[in-house]
């Protein structure tokens, strides 16, 4: 049932003090965490394991004339080595055309055979044995070239390398396009009409410290087990259900992950890895993927162009936006659509225009694989698409903060929602907490107007920027969970949430905590794993508090009314007229007619059910202010300050969501604007960053001072008024940070990240004496 | 990664003799941090048959006055250099260079000599087999320079020849500021020989059976005022994408003598004589400094995608020339 | 590093290699089978594999990102790029050594970071808390800069860096309560 109280009631509740709604609590895992003893999946002990590696493909595109892996079969330790013909025929993506081997090669590292050895070492001296035959075909990197007829084509099973825009997980109406109203009439309204092109094309990668990781135990004939190194065990439960086949009984066990940031959920390659590896030994068979993979072969960011026109008038109302959003996704797409769904969705939200005809486009390439990562396509489209509001801002001479705020969803507001259906929108109106960031972050004294920096320090200027991003997925998708009361006067919740960051399985603690009115310590979680723990379609985009939390917290409140039917009689009272507490039941205005858990149950557990449905009618929201300095001689941009600002309903864990919101520095977000990019060279087709010296990413040494503005206006979501809004932090930095640059040098800069070399060629200044 | 006979050398004569004996099929081992990585990544033609320990060696990590130079030993630590407050006082250039390197993780591991031996971070000599590599090159002597036609935001703009890999290291560019010399031992004996010249576009010249024993660095060029520059997209981590390190000595606000090296500009740490020229016998002022970097720029030949590096390397050198002192003092 | 001829010779002899890991002496055959240190391995595997203490984690695997460090010979190293052969008679402190051996009582920085809650996936907190922890052995009371710089080579990328720079100040007596 999914539980939830009228407004009136909520504020009543949140007057009330929370026991630990709110409060700083310990994390539950903290013990584990910093004494090292948390176990991700390379840290689990396995008997007769065997380890998994991947030979992989020096051609961006090829197809596999011969392999001889005799050589390497007949080394003392290797167990199996399976190419395109021996492995399984598994195949998934969007479409399902996209196999684990496949007969052709389409990036420079895509797989060409795995093999199972005895330790890692004998499994790469065997991949160093394998001899492979390649017809060398033609690559092609670009995403207009590959969309052009005659272009090498990637897939025989599709026409082109342009991929279907539906995303059949989504529904069968799911959003393929923006179009609505009439944008001729939306132009003919506007007082500024101002066209462009802004791409965020650097691909860069989320990268969580664990490397994705899997291990599989095939037990014939139809039965395997993987443990995983994500946040959704569910989700990948019935990913590899589809790939086996329904005959195929899937358990996935879940456990601390070191971060995924959406990626990991991509894992479908490396569990197939090991399973295959595993149907082919009969052991238990482990595949990490080293960093060098991880950057090279795993989950990107997917790329975005967007050309457009925009209308505008000088109050700020956007009367129409059309253009061409060009995806590309490199060698296949598992999410690609999905990501183009939900990005759609979000430009709605974050620009309230009534006429809109952007029409996308997703196109294979010959290079690493594009997918889920935080932002989850409405990242890519902000950094194009605020670029190109910015130029009619400019034109009409606008300050963006005041055009942003103005044009964020506000209640009765409407959206086509990802599944394609128009969603009426009922959260709070996030103007005051826009209003406070500006405030915190003194937006009216820095922001100078279009092109001009805030201030000159010798060579060095300074310039500002804004961005916001706001996501409907908080209600996202399904979640279910028990809660078993046991007569000593504890309770443990069964949820597939497993810990990867966010703290949701102490929150989970927490609210159950709340609702029975027991001590933290009284509350336990299971470990999270398919065959005892209910479907959860687990901590994705920002649905932790709303969703997942929601389950939970009706778990606990139909184990207490269950509780509480069971007690009456004893009591001789109605229902309704109990209360509990500390592992005590009593009778409102009664205390002393009260009976323990223990000798009301005596040897019996209550269970409750909470079951989540979705609901897309509430958007988070935030919005970053940024100010950047740039050295005009050398072109170095350094970020100096950074605000956030949201309104969250009700802060659940005060450092959960610092942390989140702080994580705007991670997982590929305002650093993918500064210095985060995947290189990809077109010369050879190689991604020539695959490490962590030459990929960037953000350093103690380096931080600049973040301001969280955190609001607190309870909304309609669960018992305690709270929505999420960790996924969405990364999202609205990069394109305030390229809005930043492009004011304090006085020239627009059109893509990312902005290096040294883009600032000075925009400067000019690069050839010239 | 793929094994090797380990040996731990207890002299320097000895580690020479095993290189020798293994006929450049085995590597010397200092601190390890690039070795490790070289070899992890299995990227060269010839996976070596065994690794030597140098760090069994003892003696050759003091930092010691002697004489009229200073001298410190091949496996000096990045962090005791950095520390020292003998370089920090009278070699400011690199201290600071040395406390730049890496981390404080790598430098509690990663050796002076080291340092200047490191194979280079060109990203084409560097693609791991693991990722469908090692990619053949001029510099492994089996293929053409992949970064003419590539990415080569990161090469040399000038002094290449064939191959055009910068020389990363920091170490390298602050001595040889300092003027200072290597100490080189093998089967014929000991040699020395100047910093710049330590190097060619291919390597350094290091005998396939020598070993970098110390570096000297004549008390004279202490008296100079002392910078050094790095320009990178982060502080910490990130090699050079321009450095630069100088020494200039100053009498009354006028140039006596001047060492302007900079780095990560050619496949050596590179002296701008034409800046040092400039300069001396002049008043320094920003108007001397701009003149000076225009000259020690003027050769430059930026491939297709590092032309920036010239406006930072213009800019570095302004800098060192009019900036304040490295190290202790000013 | 440096080696007297009777432990050289004896470490040639029985091709064994000694090492004092969390205060325990261990004397590790080496060879080539799986079970023995192989001269390649680094000491990140043979800490993780083969003595089994998987507190240590392996990231990147080559220096970069900090996530293995160990504490030898009273310094924050990166284990991952150190041959377990080339480590006779050091003494080597991991996640596992903090903290009282016979109460499993933490040392106060690790209770620290769970005050503060200093981690968000807890992968890089280990290497995080080793770099502190050789930081305060040395410099008890160090400055915020000093902290950074110290944690310079530690990759976070759920970004607690925040928080970890609070729990290290507060484990070194001083409250980082103005940081965000």
């Amino acid at each position: 049932m999914l539980f939830w109280l009228p407004l009136e009631r909520m504020v009543e509740t949140m007057i009330d003090s929370y026991r630990y709604i709110g409060k700083e609590t310990p994390r539950r895992d903290g013990a584990e965490v910093v004494t090292g003893s948390a176990k991700y999946v390379d840290d689990i002990r396995f008997t007769n394991l065997l380890y998994g590696e991947v030979l992989r493909s020096p051609h961006p595109h090829a197809r596999i004339k011969r392999i001889e892996k005799s050589k390497a079969e007949g080394l003392d330790g290797v167990e199996a080595i399976l190419t395109w013909e021996s492995v399984p025929d598994w195949k998934f993506g969007t479409p399902p055309i996209f196999r684990i081997l496949d007969r052709k090669v389409r990036f420079v590292g895509d797989a060409v055979a795995i093999i199972a050895a005895r330790t890692k070492g004998i499994a790469r001296e065997a991949a160093r044995l394998i001899e492979v035959e390649y017809e060398v075909l033609p690559p092609v990197f670009d995403m207009e070239e590959a969309m052009k007829p005659g272009a090498p084509q990637l897939y025989e099973e599709l026409q082109g390398n342009e991929l279907p825009l539906y995303a059949p997980v989504l529904g069968p109406k799911s959003l393929t396009e923006i179009v609505m109203g009439d944008v001729e009439k939306g132009f003919a309204e506007a007082d500024v009409i101002t066209e462009g092109t802004f791409g965020y094309e650097n691909i860069p990668n989320p990268l969580p410290p664990e490397s994705p990781s899997a291990v599989a135990l095939w037990q014939e004939p139809n039965k395997v087990t993987v443990w995983v190194s994500n946040q959704q065990v569910w989700l990948n439960k019935k990913i590899l259900s589809e790939i086996f086949g329904d005959n195929v009984e899937v358990r996935a066990i879940g456990g601390p992950c070191g971060g995924s940031y959406g990626s990991k959920v991509m894992s479908w390659q490396v569990q197939c890895y090991a399973a295959a590896l595993s149907k082919a030994t009969g052991k238990p068979v482990k595949v990490c993927f080293s960093k060098e993979e991880h950057l090279a072969a795993f989950v990107l960011r997917p790329e975005t162009r967007i050309h457009a026109r925009v209308g505008m008038k000088k109050d700020g109302t956007v009367t129409a936006i059309s253009g061409k959003w060009l995806l590309g996704t490199g060698y296949y797409s598992m999410t690609t659509q999905s990501q183009l769904s939900v990005g759609a969705g979000e430009a709605q939200i974050a620009v309230r225009c009534a006429n809109w005809d952007v029409k996308p486009t997703i196109v294979c390439t010959n290079r690493n694989a594009s997918g889920i990562v935080r932002g989850f396509g409405g990242q890519e489209l902000k950094c194009a698409l605020i670029p190109l509001l910015s130029l009619a801002m400019e034109k009409a001479d606008l300050d963006p903060f005041e055009v942003l705020k103005k044009n964020y969803v506000k209640p009765g507001d409407g959206y086509y929602w990802r599944d394609g259906n128009w969603y009426s929108y009922r959260g709070v109106d996030y103007t005051k907490a826009m209003e406070k960031g500006a405030q915190t972050f003194v937006w009216k004294d820095k922001w100078k107007g279009w092109l001009k920096p805030t201030a000159l320090n010798g060579t060095k200027r300074t310039g500002v920027g804004v961005g916001v991003h706001g996501n409907a997925d908080i209600g996202e998708d399904v979640s279910e969970a028990y809660v078993r009361l046991d007569p000593d006067g504890r309770a443990v919740i069964y949820s597939s949430v497993t810990e990867h960051g966010t703290g949701q399985r102490s929150n989970c603690i927490k609210v159950v905590a709340e609702v029975l009115q027991l001590s933290l310590e009284a509350i336990s979680i299971t470990p999270s794993d398919t065959l005892i723990t209910p479907i959860e379609w687990g901590p994705a985009g920002s649905r932790g508090t709303y969703a997942i939390l929601s389950a939970v917290i009706a778990a606990a409140e139909d184990a207490k009314q269950k509780l509480f039917q069971f007690t009456a009689p004893l009591l001789e009272v109605d229902t309704g007229d109990l209360e509990t507490a500390d592992g005590v039941i009593w009778v409102k205005g009664r205390p002393d007619n009260r009976i323990r858990w223990e000798d009301a149950l005596e040897l019996r557990t209550i269970l409750g059910h909470g079951h989540f449905n979705p609901d897309y009618s509430l958007a988070n929201c935030m919005m970053s202010f940024v100010e950047v300095e740039v050295d005009t001689e050398t072109g170095k941009v350094t970020l100096l300050r950074v605000v956030n600002a949201t309104d969250v309903g009700q802060i659940i864990d005060p450092p959960g969501i610092r942390g989140q919101l702080n994580g705007c520095l991670g997982s590929a977000g305002i650093d993918s604007a500064l210095f985060e990019e995947t290189v990809l060279d077109q010369s050879t087709g190689c991604i020539l960053n695959s490490n962590m010296i030459d990929y960037k990413w953000r350093t103690f040494s380096e931080l600049p001072p973040i301001d969280n503005v955190i609001m607190e206006t309870p909304f309609a979501s669960h018992r305690f008024g709270a929505v999420g809004v960790g996924e969405i932090a990364t999202s609205p930095g990069p394109s305030a940070v390229l809005m930043a640059t492009s004011n304090a040098i006085g020239v627009w800069l059109h893509e990312y990240p902005v290096t040294p070399q883009r600032v000075l060629n925009a400067l000019g200044k690069v050839g010239s004496k | 990664m793929r094994t090797f006979k380990h040996i731990n050398a207890y002299t320097v004569n000895e580690a020479c003799e095993l290189l020798g004996q293994y006929q450049g099929k085995a590597k010397l081992n200092a601190g390890g941090t690039d070795l490790l990585s070289v070899l992890k990544g299995d990227i060269l033609p010839e996976y070596p048959e065994a690794v030597i320990n140098a760090k069994t060696i003892s003696g050759l990590d003091s930092i010691s006055e002697d004489g009229n130079v200073l001298k410190i030993g091949a496996l000096a630590l990045l962090s005791d250099v950095a520390k020292s407050p003998v370089l920090k006082e009278k070699c400011g250039v690199l201290a600071e260079a040395a406390l730049s390197v890496g981390s404080p993780l790598i430098r509690n591991v990663a050796t002076i000599g080291g340092n200047l031996c490191q194979a280079p971070r060109c990203w084409y000599y560097r693609y791991p087999r693991r990722l469908g590599g090692p990619l053949p090159c001029l510099r492994k002597g089996n293929g053409p320079c992949l970064a003419v036609k590539g990415d080569n935001r990161y090469h040399a703009i000038l002094e290449g020849k064939g191959c055009f890999a910068v020389c990363t290291s920091d170490i390298a560019v602050a001595l040889a500021a300092l003027d200072a010399k290597i100490t080189i031992v093998g089967s014929k004996g000991e040699r020395s020989i100047s910093v710049i010249d330590f190097y060619h576009p291919l390597g350094n010249t290091l005998e396939m059976d020598e070993m970098i024993k110390d570096f000297q660095i004549p008390i004279t060029m202490l008296s100079m005022k002392q910078r050094f520059l790095k320009f990178t997209l982060r502080k910490p981590i990130d090699f050079a994408i321009v450095s630069v390190a100088a020494s200039i000595g100053l009498n009354d606000g006028v140039c006596t003598d001047a060492r302007i090296i900079l780095g990560a500009v050619a496949p050596m740490p590179f002296r701008v004589k034409a800046a040092e020229e400039k300069i001396i016998g002049q008043s320094i002022s920003d108007n001397v400094a701009a003149e000076a970097a225009e000259k020690a720029l003027a050769n430059a030949k930026p491939l297709t995608m590092n032309a920036y590096k010239v406006n930072i390397a213009k800019a570095l050198v302004r800098r060192a020339i009019t900036g304040p002192t490295a190290g202790l003092g000013e | 590093m440096k080696v007297n001829e009777e432990t050289r010779k004896k470490s040639e002899e029985d091709k064994r290699i000694s090492l004092i890991i969390n205060g325990n002496q261990y004397s590790l055959e080496v060879g080539y089978e799986s079970y023995k240190v192989k001269r390649s391995d680094t000491l990140a595997h043979t800490l993780r594999e083969t003595l089994g203490l998987t507190g240590t984690k392996v990231s990147c695997d080559d220096g970069a990102c900090g996530s293995c460090t160990v504490i030898m010979g009273g310094k924050a190293v990166p284990s991952c790029t150190i041959l377990t052969v080339e480590c006779e008679g050091k003494d080597i402190t991991t996640i596992e050594g903090l903290g009282d051996p016979k109460t499993g009582a933490l040392d106060p920085l690790q209770q620290s970071f769970i005050d503060h809650t200093a981690f968000q996936c807890g992968f890089c907190t280990p290497g995080i808390i080793m770099s502190a922890k050789a930081l305060l052995n040395k410099n008890p009371h160090p400055t915020e800069e000093e902290i950074k710089e110290a944690l310079s080579g530690n990759f976070c990328r759920c970004i607690s860096h925040y928080q970890v720079l609070d729990a290290v100040l507060a484990a070194s007596g001083k409250d980082g309560g103005d940081n965000d």
